[in-house]
């Protein structure tokens, strides 16, 4: 390996920037690390070049600890944004920096010079100083000089950044040639997904400091995990979706018959499918069309950009089907779904503004999230709302791209009558309240996939605990951790609690331990950190919590007898948010 | 609008888009010649009026040549100290933030808003021989205030906050990619330091150094307090002009006043030149 990330963190005032990032990158590939500004992209690279320390983690070049290392000393070439050119050196001067440094003789800086100076097509160029050079040419001058010593790895931090756009195709295929014709291993920072497509061998995917997914650009593009990836690499349509033992059902019958697959636990499951526009298909009416029914829709948007055709078309079942679509670009949750169409499909059914037409789909990709949607839960039309507006909630709604329904159950309080109520879907959310056990009993037995206790203005977790109480939950819980991590800028601590402190229960505890950390980073692609405690499970979680506010607590459970016997104490917190997660064990729970 | 005639002998190149060039070109040139010029010219003639001999009596006396060594000397020497310490402490005002800062950085402007006499009264209670610090550098056999080390200690002090104030601005347009890239090219604090940074901030620390040089030689207040003024040892050119001027001998002022006047513009015009030529070196303007 070229380099190694091992669960690189950076913090700034306590909050994590880069987040427990780990990647392990080939010899002589090229690396693109993708994502929105802020997402903590850029400082890993700082970190990778030796400009900022890390926190926690390692970092190896060629099988090199560098981690303590200056940046003098690892041997590679930086890039960035704003050239950084030495001004007032020539294009020769800055090119042999670094040889100069090195006490390179004046005849072999000037034959190596000449070696970057074709290499980068910029020959002849050695005596102009960098400002009557364009953008381009300055970039250019800045690549050959930080290859002038041989670096073994060369990283750019948005090398194309402040170019126009037909100067930076020009400058990435440079870039390219280069770096196939040296070999030499490379990072690329960009938020630009086109740019990524052109340059990657393999992508990384940043989002708050998290690395969400990494892998080759079509297999992302084709099968990406989690809802950021598929709306931040190419436009998606998510769809909220039932999948049921009949397949997968946007409104009443089933858009994808899945053969033999059952449901988990043997109930119908809310998930998010994601729809890409070229994977539409309009025709008149639903017998026209080749691909499957999806519904009936009206278009309400036509744009014409070049190759292609772009539509919104507003889905007309959408309220009596039940699911609510969320269009790729808007947070607003809308019926509307894009739908990009070649010329020659143009031609040959050319549609205008208003029409009614027939939509299907030829191929539609499911996200296994276990947090498809919120349900604010109240007795009251006031409070749910209130729940609705919670800034957490809000926050968490707008990045996982999902609605937020409300629901009001005058049966909440009186939760333990099991009055027969519609099920529910997704994540339901209540309010903290020290009897909160009994609700959240009821609404795990009504099918939500977890319950989200939210005290009121909780600030946004810096630091989830995640704990199961029995084994069978550990599925379940995981799964819900890896997805709202994805979402929240915080660090991932499992706790695992022994018992006693006795020598007897240390050997499984720590292989509880050790089996959580590899589980999720196997299953998930999360990195999460591992405690151990002692003592009582209750007492030693409401301890840890109260330590800092800004904690949120995963709760996994498969047995929800339990809650009542030993938690009610510590559902009844109301200082932390809480998610509790039911994985009902073996045997099936009834209705 | 522009004073410009297609046939006519003067053109004026005109650089921006803004109308009233000729107004503000106008005003430009009177407002120069009426505070500036006219004066200067009136010190000239006044210095010419007197005969030949006179002048260079009064202009190469042993006393007034003194005079000018003990004040441009302190002058170049302050503004020497002040080019050093000077830039250390805009570096340490624009690279670090401690508690205090602030304070620190609005303390820089104390010299500019004093009554020189006051600097001058301040720094003789210290620095006198039964002053704060004075008692004690007198034990080490230093003999500050009465003597030329006083007058620069005082020049010192009233040129700083020229140099600080122009070297900041520049030291904090230095982006730190810039150090970082170099960092990463194998260079060490030293070198990126010497070879980075300072070409950057030359031309401004030029501009500091002359600015303190300048007002170091037309010091007079803070000086006369701490220097004790005997003649020959520690009297400085602006005294005196004052003490010709007390004995109505106004050729004999003007025609000091005169080889100041070109002494300090040939000092500043010289440093223009290397400032021009620093800023061909370091910043090409081309594009």
């Amino acid at each position: 390996m070229s380099i190694t990330l091992d669960q690189i963190t950076k913090r700034y005032q306590d909050a994590p920037v880069v987040n427990d990032v780990s990647i392990d990158i080939g010899d002589g590939e090229f690396f693109v690390l993708l994502g929105p500004s802020g997402s903590g992209k850029s400082t890993l690279l700082r970190a990778i070049a030796g400009l900022t320390a890390v926190d926690h983690g390692r970092i190896s070049l060629h099988g090199r600890d560098v981690t303590h290392l200056s940046a003098r000393d690892r041997g590679v070439g930086l890039v960035f944004q704003n050239y950084a050119l030495f001004r007032h050196m020539t294009v020769a001067d800055n090119i042999e920096f670094a040889l100069r440094v090195r006490r390179m003789r004046a005849s072999q800086r000037r034959e190596r010079r000449r070696e970057l100076l074709r290499l980068v097509a910029l020959e002849g160029m050695d005596n102009r100083l960098p400002l009557q050079l364009s953008g381009g040419q300055q970039q250019r001058v800045a690549v050959a000089r930080a290859l002038a010593h041989k670096p073994e790895v060369l990283l750019l931090d948005e090398p194309f950044g402040a170019l126009d756009a037909k100067i930076r195709e020009e400058l990435r295929r440079t870039i390219r040639e280069v770096q196939r014709e040296l070999g030499i291993t490379t990072i690329l920072v960009t938020h630009d997904q086109e740019e990524a497509f052109a340059l990657a061998d393999r992508i990384g995917i940043m989002n708050l400091g998290r690395l969400l997914e990494m892998g080759r650009p079509e297999d992302l593009y084709a099968r990406p995990a989690t809802r950021f990836v598929a709306t931040f690499l190419g436009a998606a349509n998510l769809v909220l979706a039932q999948h049921t033992a009949r397949g997968i059902c946007i409104g009443a019958d089933p858009v994808l018959a899945l053969g033999s697959s059952t449901t988990p636990a043997g109930r119908d499951h809310e998930v998010v499918a994601v729809l890409r526009p070229e994977d539409l298909e309009i025709a008149p009416s639903p017998d026209d069309l080749r691909s499957s029914f999806l519904g009936l829709g009206t278009v309400e948007q036509l744009l014409f950009v070049g190759a292609n055709e772009r539509l919104r078309v507003r889905l007309n079942n959408a309220a009596s089907a039940g699911p609510v679509v969320t269009a790729a670009d808007s947070n607003a949750a809308e019926a509307l779904l894009e739908v990009t169409r070649t010329q020659h499909d143009r031609r040959t059914y050319p549609v205008g503004v208003g029409q009614s037409v027939a939509l299907g789909v030829r191929r539609l990709h499911v996200l296994a999230t276990p947090l498809s949607s919120f349900t604010a839960c109240a007795t009251s039309e006031s409070q749910a709302q209130a729940i609705r507006e919670e800034p957490l909630l809000v926050q968490l709604a707008s990045r996982m791209k999902t609605r937020v329904s409300t629901r009001v159950e005058p049966a909440l309080q009186r939760a333990a009558a099991s009055a027969a109520a519609a099920p529910f879907a997704g994540v339901a959310v209540i309010h903290t309240d020290p009897d909160a056990v009994h609700s959240v009993q009821w609404l795990l037995k009504l099918g939500a996939e977890a319950v989200l206790l939210l005290p009121h203005e909780a600030p946004s977790p810096t630091r989830v605990l995640i704990h199961w109480l029995d084994e069978p939950a550990r599925r379940a819980t995981l799964a819900v951790a890896a997805s709202l991590l994805r979402h929240v800028s915080a660090e991932a601590v499992y706790v695992g609690i022994l018992a006693d402190a006795g020598e007897a229960g240390r050997p499984d505890g720590m292989r509880s331990l050790l089996d959580a950390r590899s589980e999720a980073q196997a299953v998930h692609g999360l990195e999460i950190r591992t405690e151990l405690g002692y003592g009582d499970v209750a007492t030693e979680l409401t301890r840890r919590l109260t330590e800092r506010p800004d904690q949120m607590l995963i709760l996994g459970v498969s047995d929800i007898s339990v809650l009542t016997e030993r938690f009610t104490a510590l559902l009844g917190r109301t200082a932390n948010p809480l998610l509790v997660v039911w994985q009902p064990g073996d045997s099936p729970q009834q209705p | 609008m522009a004073a410009t005639s297609s046939g006519g002998k003067w053109t004026f190149t005109q650089a921006s888009v803004l109308p009233g060039f000729g107004l503000t070109f106008g005003f430009t040139t009177f407002f120069l010649s009426a505070i500036v010029l006219i004066p200067l010219a009136a010190l000239i003639s006044m210095a010419a009026s007197s005969n030949w001999h006179e002048f260079v009596h009064t202009v190469a006396s042993d006393r007034a040549l003194a005079s000018y060594r003990l004040s441009f000397g302190a002058s170049l020497l302050a503004a020497t100290i002040n080019l050093v310490f000077g830039f250390i402490l805009a570096w340490t005002l624009v690279r670090y933030d401690f508690p205090g800062r602030k304070l620190i950085d609005a303390l820089i402007d104390l010299p500019f808003a004093l009554p020189t006499a006051v600097s001058g009264i301040a720094l003789t209670t210290v620095f006198a021989q039964n002053g704060w610090l004075g008692r004690y550098l007198e034990l080490a056999g230093i003999k500050v205030a009465y003597t030329w080390i006083g007058v620069t200690i005082a020049l010192t002090l009233i040129g700083m906050p020229f140099m600080v104030r122009t070297v900041q601005p520049a030291l904090a347009e230095v982006q730190r990619d810039l150090e970082d890239a170099a960092e990463i090219l194998g260079a060490n604090r030293f070198y990126v330091f010497w070879r980075i940074i300072l070409p950057i901030v030359v031309p401004a620390m030029l501009t500091g150094f002359a600015l303190a040089f300048a007002r170091g030689v037309g010091e007079y207040g803070s000086v006369i307090f701490i220097a004790g003024n005997l003649p020959f040892k520690t009297e400085i050119t602006p005294l005196l002009i004052v003490i010709r001027l007390d004995e109505f001998d106004y050729h004999g002022a003007a025609a000091l006043g005169c080889v100041m006047l070109s002494i300090s513009f040939l000092g500043l015009w010289a440093i223009n030149f290397l400032q021009s030529w620093g800023r061909r070196r370091f910043t090409a303007t081309a594009r």
